[in-house]
């Protein structure tokens, strides 16, 4: 876990992004960001998601809701992923000692 | 290179409108963007294939020299200069810009050599104008011992660039030091990179060094082994006169504190120095001296 803090406020202006964008992802849940001193930072884990969040709605118009169940999707997709890789390896184990 | 279609890609007619150009972009763009297909090199392949042909197509001037040149694109420059010479036609030349699309961040995601022919560069998907940090870059610095006892500068010469840096003493062996902002350029008024310097110190044939401890081996003779006396020893800093004590077994070890290498950025802090005796034995004894040692073993 990557615990290095970015300010917002950098991002907003490196991204060309506005404020209430990310504190609307927040609103969603999508994205934390951490208050130190009255200002928000994103850690580098949150940034990442931040920047998958900002390519999606820049590049194909997709609103707080779409990115919402794009987000839901991609985790379950994950999750069938490491499902589907966990029992490929059991089925390649039980072939080789059976 | 291939003619590359940029209608069949998005699946368009060579009457499509641009709106027609933006939905077709839209539609294809939302089944194979990167970030909705994790881990997909096939879907990430498509997905440069549609920016590309995006780009093109929604761009008045570049769909243009597109439709007009068509599969003749690689003679493009050549026809362009006879119908100069026949009607003083003033072609448009490049420098095109503008248009949408994928914003980047993937890597590895230029456009294809019949893009780059056709309108130079790739260029195509930063023009969203998002700023991009340029890229770090890496050096290794060759060092010996000596250097790294002190503080000293360097200049190096970094991509024709001239970097001047201050080493200081105590730096490790593989130690690597970040220069922030003397990597390459941004793009879009991004960041520039950093400069990693690697730094490689080669080994000491005299001087050994674990840590900020130095250890070294030093000569004497039988005769100040086992009665005692002085000897002068070359350490990093200079030379020192040392007391060898009567009856010093070979192999034993003297520490020296704070005679071995300084600590890294630690003012006036330094590791010690070890020193492990050899007894030289003498050798080509004449008869006399045989006699002795004989008269010695017999106690």
């Amino acid at each position: 876990m990557r615990n290095n803090l970015i300010a917002v406020s950098d991002i907003c202006n490196y991204h060309h992004v506005e404020i209430d964008f990310i504190q609307s992802l927040e609103d969603f849940g999508l994205i934390k960001t951490t208050t130190q001193k009255q200002s928000s930072f994103l850690s580098l884990d949150e940034l990442s998601k931040l920047e998958r969040y900002v390519r999606l709605a820049k590049d194909l118009d997709i609103n707080l809701e779409g990115l919402h169940a794009i987000a839901h999707l991609l985790n379950q997709v994950e999750n069938m992923q490491q499902e589907i890789n966990t029992l490929k390896a059991d089925l390649i184990h039980s072939k080789h000692f059976n | 290179m291939d003619y590359i279609d940029y209608y069949k890609i998005l699946d368009l007619k060579k009457s499509a409108t641009i709106d027609d150009v933006k939905k077709a972009y839209r539609k294809l763009a939302r089944k194979y963007h990167p970030d909705l297909n994790p881990n997909n090199e096939e879907a990430n392949k498509k997905f440069q294939q549609i920016n590309e042909a995006n780009e093109v197509l929604s761009d008045p001037e570049k769909r243009k020299k597109y439709d007009k040149y068509g599969k003749d694109w690689q003679h493009a420059d050549q026809l362009d200069a006879q119908q100069r010479q026949r009607s003083q036609y003033q072609s448009q030349g490049g420098g095109y810009g503008g248009g949408g699309g994928y914003s980047g961040g993937f890597g590895g995601d230029d456009f294809s050599d019949f893009f780059s022919s056709m309108f130079g560069g790739g260029g195509g998907r930063s023009s969203r104008n998002s700023p991009f940090k340029g890229q770090d870059y890496n050096a290794d610095l060759q060092l010996n011992l000596i250097d790294a006892y002190t503080t000293h500068k360097q200049t190096l010469t970094v991509n024709g660039k001239q970097v001047r840096i201050t080493i200081p003493a105590g730096v490790e062996n593989g130690q690597k030091i970040k220069l922030p902002g003397y990597g390459a350029p941004g793009a879009n008024n991004g960041q520039p990179g950093d400069l990693y310097i690697k730094f490689n110190i080669s080994e000491d044939p005299k001087f050994k060094r674990k840590g900020n401890d130095i250890y070294i081996q030093e000569e004497i003779d039988v005769y100040t082994a086992i009665l005692g006396g002085e000897k002068i020893v070359e350490t990093l800093n200079g030379k020192v006169k040392l007391q060898v004590p009567a009856g010093t077994q070979p192999d034993a070890t003297l520490r020296l504190k704070g005679k071995g290498f300084p600590v890294y950025k630690k003012d006036n802090q330094f590791g010690d120095l070890y020193i492990k005796w050899q007894v030289k034995l003498p050798t080509n004894l004449n008869e006399e001296q045989k006699e002795l040692f004989e008269k010695l073993s017999k106690g």
